[in-house]
């Protein structure tokens, strides 16, 4: 895919398109229009007396919408056209463009318009790896509308495509042909309507004709955009990034159809704009002091689809909380798992942080007894299911061997748990941080059966697992010539002893004793892992350390936030500001929208964050970070009915502000500053960062009610 | 031999409660056709308590299907969710119901490798 393509999106529909708004797709190239993981327009392009278009500019006025000005005559001739093409599209329940030739030539012309359309539908995953399609295609006009086609058995798709102005519609596309008069105008309705048929009926969407598609996606954007807290600062990148992350989070905004039309975080553009139990659930961490109901969200939809049977196929088990879900042909006829699948085992215990963190800055408890159930359900897992060793940890080891994940944990990738010599460890495997949730979950699976589900005995035996489990975690994991926790425990209980940033994870779950906090701290910030920019993924140094491997060297900005949520737990305030401000410094360079992931390169080697090259931005839990890191600068912690504000900002940020803040305390405002002789600034766009934190920058708390 | 769909559906009539469909108020009608259309199975569930009937009522959410799929489905043989993104179950009205009622059917017996402690 090239770099100048042009991505609009609503919920799980989008679309691909080249800078003129064409679409000219092989089985293997990401453009087209998609729509619950199936291209439904492989081919959709415009000419005009039989010559492509030129763009002049594009214009991306929403996520949802995009305005292309074209001209005739390709890219290398001179450009002196009178005819100006205007399209603009918006996506809906397939996408409607609106198409405007305008003549500026003194005489009359007249045009053969042609759009060719034509679609592969393919599923999601046949572009991945280039499959074969099994099924046969149909093509045909049906009361001048051209219906594209595609059936394998009882599964059918399909693509109506239609016109406002008098058209010729064949197989292959429509044909307009227009006289224009001096200065006149001309345009044409388009409507591209996805369909999963059923009966031979086809949903329509809910275009009018003449209208613009879908304006109340654009009101939403806006309420979405009001509700959120206001920033003030004064430092101008971050009011940028922040921004930015609140626009894209809204795009991230994703309606699974079982979910009463309310929305979830997604976990990325355009290709993960589905339920993925992990990257929903700590998006909806990080946004829980923004926008708290995706949380609300998220814990229902998982809950409805929560494991409650054993299947080997889809690695389900009772009360499991599924990795990912999936609509096209290859999960419907179950070449793959994805129907949901339910391989990962961090999910599971993320879910009941989730269901009382969202608790404590809400104090909606009647979601709490709502879900006690699958809360009930996935404290049940950690010891029923997930102890595949019989010995008290979260292993993980796939079931199904042909499509399942091997590593189920969020460096999902196959090369990275090793040990430090880069030996890859077998099966099952226990990754330290999975512990840290479990441990976490427990404890707050107590907090909520005494406080909701009064069950003072739960509460009781949940605490002592707990207890249990720090005491033989922080023995078992710690390694006592590095003075960190082991990646891992492999099958004959030896530590996979490299070292990785996943022991900020731990300090954010509360496992780690406090006796060994100062060590870790000291490695996450220290020379192998704390890269200037962020925290490294795996530590240099190590046998598999590679700066650009994908979970092996790069720094993951959402990883980074939670290691800066952890060091702040356990009282690093100066260290968390440190990785605030690298992750934030790094967004500057990328307009306010950090990429999934950058190199590792020490921050004085490359002096700008190297993106690690990936089809998928925004990227949820990246566009998280940014909010989450606003939450460990400013101190922002819910304690019974209040919030409490305890600033430590990073050198070169003086003033911040957080207004607004929803919660059960109902609108709250914080403030931070920089205690101290102010920093005097190169330019507003440059935030000196100091490699070693200095002491004297913490401001006093200021909370006030609204 | 004893039919499965309605050995599923009366047993799910005399246990008259499922926790899982507790947070659940609402009516699926299973229309199933073997050769023929059957008369169609109603469940009414109101927050947990379970109701089976083949006399005619309102339905929430209408799920189609072949008996012979549906006969997979109630032993584990077929992944209802699957069969609905295939189109060999049509839904018509609230999916949220079938999604959450499909919960019910059991899943293929296991192998016993990676999973539950014996």
């Amino acid at each position: 895919m090239s770099d100048t393509s042009v991505r609009i999106l609503d919920g799980n529909t989008f679309v691909v398109s080249d800078s003129n708004g064409d679409i000219e797709a092989s089985l293997t190239d990401p453009t087209g229009l998609f729509s619950f993981d199936t291209r439904y327009l492989s081919r959709w392009i415009l000419t005009v007396n039989g010559e492509r278009l030129n763009p002049l500019s594009v214009d991306d006025l929403q996520y949802f919408e995009a305005r292309f000005f074209l001209v005739p005559g390709t890219g290398t001739m001179y450009i002196d056209s009178k005819l100006s093409v205007i399209r603009r599209r918006a996506v809906g329940d397939g996408f409607h463009e609106e198409l405007t030739i305008i003549n500026h030539d003194e005489k009359p012309v007249d045009l053969t318009v042609r759009i060719d359309a034509a679609s592969d539908f393919a599923d999601l995953f046949e572009v991945k790896d280039a499959l074969e399609k099994k099924g046969a295609y149909s093509a045909s006009v049906l009361d001048g509308e051209l219906v594209l086609g595609y059936e394998r058995k009882t599964y059918k798709r399909q693509t109506a495509i239609s016109a406002s102005a008098p058209v010729k519609v064949d197989e292959n596309g429509l044909t307009f042909e227009i006289s224009l008069e001096p200065q006149q105008e001309w345009t044409t309705d388009l409507d591209v309507v996805t369909a999963i048929s059923a009966g031979g009926r086809h949903v329509r969407p809910k275009y009018e004709r003449g209208g613009r598609a879908r304006p109340n996606m654009e009101q939403s954007l806006e309420k979405w955009l009001e509700d959120a807290p206001k920033l003030e600062s004064d430092w101008d990148p971050l009011k940028v990034t922040y921004r930015r992350s609140l626009v894209d989070m809204a795009a991230l905004r994703f309606s699974p159809p079982i979910a009463g039309g309310r929305s979830l975080p997604a976990a990325g553009l355009p290709w993960f704009m589905t339920m993925f139990g992990r990257d929903s659930i700590f998006t909806s961490l990080q946004a829980l002091p923004f926008a708290p109901e995706l949380a609300a969200t998220t814990l229902l939809a998982l809950g409805d689809w929560q494991g409650a049977r054993t299947d080997d196929f889809r690695d389900e088990d009772p009360g499991r909380i599924l990795h990912e879900m999936r609509y096209g042909e290859m999960t419907a006829f179950e070449e793959r798992p994805h129907s949901p699948y339910y391989g990962c085992a961090d999910a599971t215990p993320l879910y009941v942080v989730l269901l009382d963190e969202y608790e404590r800055w809400t104090g909606d408890r009647k979601l709490v007894q709502d879900l006690e159930r699958e809360a009930r359900a996935a404290l049940n897992w950690i010891d029923e299911y997930a102890d595949l060793k019989n010995n008290g940890y979260i292993w993980y080891q796939r079931r199904n061997e042909e499509s399942g994940l091997e590593n189920q944990c969020w460096k999902d990738s196959w090369d990275s748990i090793s040990y430090r010599d880069g030996r890859i460890p077998g099966f099952p495997r226990a990754t330290c941080e999975l512990q840290g949730y479990a441990y976490d979950a427990k404890l707050r699976g107590a907090r909520l059966a005494r406080l909701v589900w009064q069950d003072a005995e739960l509460a009781e035996r949940l605490e002592m697992e707990a207890a249990d489990l720090k005491r033989r975690f922080n023995r078992d994991y710690w390694v006592e010539d590095g003075e960190y926790f082991a990646l891992g425990l492999d099958a004959e209980g030896g530590q996979i002893d490299a070292l990785a940033s996943n022991n900020g994870h731990l300090l954010w779950s509360g496992i780690v004793d406090k006796s060994k906090a100062n060590a870790v701290a000291r490695n996450l910030m220290g020379p192998r892992l704390f890269s200037g920019w962020g925290v490294r993924t795996l530590a240099k140094g190590e046998g598999r350390y590679n700066p650009i491997g994908y979970h092996v060297g790069t720094v993951w900005p959402f990883d980074s936030s939670f290691v800066a949520w952890g060091l702040r737990n356990y009282g690093f305030k100066d260290e968390a500001a440190q990785i605030a401000a690298g992750i934030l410094d790094a967004a500057d360079f990328f307009g306010g929208r950090l990429p999934e992931a950058f190199g590792g390169y020490e921050r004085s080697q490359t002096k700008y964050p190297v993106e690690y090259p990936t089809a998928c931005s925004p990227q949820a839990w990246s566009t998280g970070a940014p909010l989450l890191l606003l939450r460990t600068m400013l101190g922002l912690e819910p304690v019974g009915d209040n919030l409490i504000v305890d600033p430590a900002l990073p050198e070169g940020i003086g003033a911040l502000g957080l207004l607004d803040i929803p919660g059960r305390w109902g609108h709250v405002d914080a403030f931070g500053r920089e205690r101290g002789p102010r920093q005097r600034l190169d330019s507003a766009r440059t935030r000196k960062q100091l490699s070693v934190p200095s002491n004297g920058r913490e401001a006093p708390a200021v909370t006030q009610q609204v | 031999m004893t039919d499965p769909t309605a050995a599923f559906f009366e047993g799910l009539d005399r246990s008259g409660h499922e926790p899982l469909l507790e947070k659940t108020i609402g009516t699926l009608r299973f229309e199933l056709t073997n050769g023929k259309q059957e008369a169609p199975w109603f469940v009414t569930i109101k927050k947990g308590d379970v109701a089976v009937s083949r006399a005619d009522a309102t339905a929430d959410c209408v799920a189609r299907t072949d008996k012979t799929l549906f006969d997979g489905i109630v032993r584990g043989k077929e992944n209802a969710m699957a069969a609905v993104l295939r189109g060999a179950i049509e839904t018509e009205g609230d999916p949220e119901l079938l999604v959450r009622f499909q919960r019910l059917f059991p899943g293929p017996s296991a192998t016993g490798t990676p999973g539950k402690k014996s």
